[in-house]
């Protein structure tokens, strides 16, 4: 039964990690920008979150909102801020995840300055937990699962079928030929980060209420969703980023249950073999 | 007085650590992201030799450069076909999964989380003793670097940087290049190692987690790239720089987290406006 236990709580946190990894996913087959900072946003999403419902008491659905609507202005930033001038002055994709580790390195050492590195957990008592049978599991890990599902449905409908979602398809496809038929990759750029961002606050905001936010937070998950990304590979964008998730979710609940000490080597060792064997995903 | 010496040795230790990055980062263009993980390796290898097995201190040092120099390179060997970018990523990867490893399987000094207590000739006891040997050592890898990087296989190394395709059309072999440099690059990692584990007089293994790569990348982004003097220079400048932090009066607990900010900071900068550091020869073009 503790099986089934660490199946739920895995597929949980496949959930953290697909909202992550969509965006991280988009933003690097449509630009292959190697988006490290997408941990920074996805830090500063939650700890606004809990600065604006725990510490001010703000309702949690007007803290929600601000703080995701920060985090995706965050995200353009960057790249307005960052990327482009970096790209502009003819830097190369080393420079541009060099940079973006640079940012998230800031990041981390300011909130660790801030918070003293403690535990920020934004939501006041304890998540109920539901027993059915010999199963026991705290009903939002159930609940974490359903907005994700609705959140790829709608994201699977705007790029495929709206005219922003074309432009994405395209840029994934070949980004110096939609530049020439016409496309405005700047303008799509623009949607790119702006939705990924968004996506990556939202994963913030859940992670700062279930299990609270410490200066790593971010780094910690988005290495476990960049092998995600990696498993799922850029060809099927969706399919992969969700195929790829629900494999991580599995292995590091089920490593996390049988051998604690060995997940981060284990995440970090598929990270090496796949980049070596199967840089492209298990489909692509 | 003795903490003066220890800063100067601490220094020497990076300045290798940076010639060694930057050889196989400047002069051959191989994406580095995780150097630390050998300078673990190295470290390890005299710790344990030296305290478990009683070995002499100054025989631990070449069994930790053999050491180091063999890990390195067999872990290159399966990367040798990754782009840039992904080649950069990988080894980031390499030092965390080194470091985990170290700290699951290596054993430890009872009642500790890693390794004290080596035994050691009276001259490395002692601070100054120590920081002279480790000075004069560090003064032979400039030298050596030097000597290098100006031979012909110095510049066999910057052909395969700029130009591989040209390289094998003189019907040279590219990957022996490669591996030969990046061989040679963890030997000097293993040195610096075996160094830090006499200096520090006690390591575990957060000493050597990916953050301290990545301020390996910042000591020879702002030195420069494919430069000796860049190595040399970005180490002393901002080691030195972070005990001024310290001694302007700020408590540890701020001081530690400003200076990671500021490398931060830098690492971005550089990348954006001077991508060659302070004196390089080359610049970033990934």
């Amino acid at each position: 039964m503790a099986l089934l236990q660490v199946l739920i709580s895995g597929l949980s946190l496949s959930g953290y990690y697909a909202v992550l990894a969509i965006g991280f996913g988009m933003i690097f087959a449509t630009l292959r920008i190697f988006h490290i900072a997408h941990a920074a946003v996805f830090g500063l999403a939650g700890y606004m979150f809990f600065l604006f419902h725990r510490m001010y008491q703000i309702d949690i659905w007007v803290s929600g909102a601000l703080a995701l609507v920060l985090a995706a202005v965050f995200g353009l930033l960057i790249d307005l801020g960052i990327y482009r001038p970096l790209l502009r002055r003819g830097g190369g994709t080393f420079s541009v995840f060099i940079a973006s580790l640079g940012l998230t390195l800031v990041f981390e050492s300011v909130a660790l300055m801030l918070t003293k590195g403690t535990l920020s957990v934004a939501r006041v008592g304890a998540l109920a937990p539901v027993t059915i049978g010999p199963v026991s599991f705290r009903w939002f890990d159930v609940e974490v699962v359903v907005p994700v599902a609705l959140l790829y449905a709608g994201l699977y409908i705007a790029v495929m079928r709206t005219r922003v979602g074309l432009e994405i398809r395209a840029l994934a496809d070949n980004a110096g030929l939609a530049g020439v038929v016409g496309i405005n990759t700047d303008r799509t750029r623009t949607a790119i980060f702006l939705g990924a961002s968004a996506l990556a606050g939202l994963a913030g905001i859940f992670t700062a209420y279930d299990s609270g936010m410490v200066p790593t937070s971010g780094m910690d998950l988005l290495f476990i969703t960049i092998v995600a990304v990696i498993f799922g590979g850029s060809r099927y964008l969706f399919m992969g980023a969700l195929g790829g998730s629900i494999i991580m979710g599995l292995v590091t609940a089920l490593a996390g249950f049988l051998f604690p000490q060995w997940v981060t080597i284990i995440v970090f060792s598929l990270l090496i073999v796949l980049l070596i064997v199967r840089p492209n995903g298990l489909f692509g | 007085m003795d903490y003066f010496y220890f800063i100067i040795t601490v220094i020497c230790i990076w300045v290798m650590m940076s010639l060694a990055a930057n050889l196989v980062l400047g002069y051959s263009g191989q994406f580095t992201c995780g150097h630390v993980g050998y300078l673990a390796i190295g470290a390890y290898t005299t710790g344990i030799l030296n305290i478990f097995t009683g070995m002499n201190f100054f025989l631990t040092l070449p069994l930790a450069v053999a050491i180091t120099a063999l890990t390195a390179f067999l872990t290159l060997i399966p990367l040798l076909r990754l782009g840039p970018l992904h080649f950069g990523i990988a080894t980031l990867g390499l030092n965390v999964v080194i470091v985990d490893l170290i700290h699951n399987l290596a054993p430890r000094v009872q009642g500790a989380e890693g390794l004290f207590g080596l035994t050691m000739p009276a001259v490395m006891m002692s601070g100054p003793g120590r920081c002279a040997i480790v000075v004069v050592l560090t003064a032979l890898c400039v030298w050596f670097s030097r000597i290098l990087v100006s031979s012909p296989f110095g510049r066999t190394l910057r052909a395969l940087r700029d130009r591989p395709e040209a390289l094998v059309s003189l019907g040279k072999d590219v990957d022996y290049y490669r591996i030969l440099v990046w061989t040679i690059s963890g030997a000097l990692a293993g040195l610096a190692g075996g160094l830090y584990t006499a200096t520090l007089s006690y390591i575990d293994p957060t000493v050597f987690v990916v953050l301290f790569s990545f301020n390996l990348l910042v000591y020879i982004g702002v030195g420069g790239l494919a430069s000796i003097l860049g190595s040399v220079l970005g180490a002393t400048l901002l080691i030195a720089f972070g005990e001024a932090l310290r001694f302007g009066g700020l408590p540890s607990d701020i001081s530690g987290p400003v200076q990671q900010a500021l490398f931060g900071l830098l690492l971005v900068v550089i990348m954006m406006f001077r991508r060659q550091g302070l004196v390089g020869q080359y610049e970033f073009r990934e």
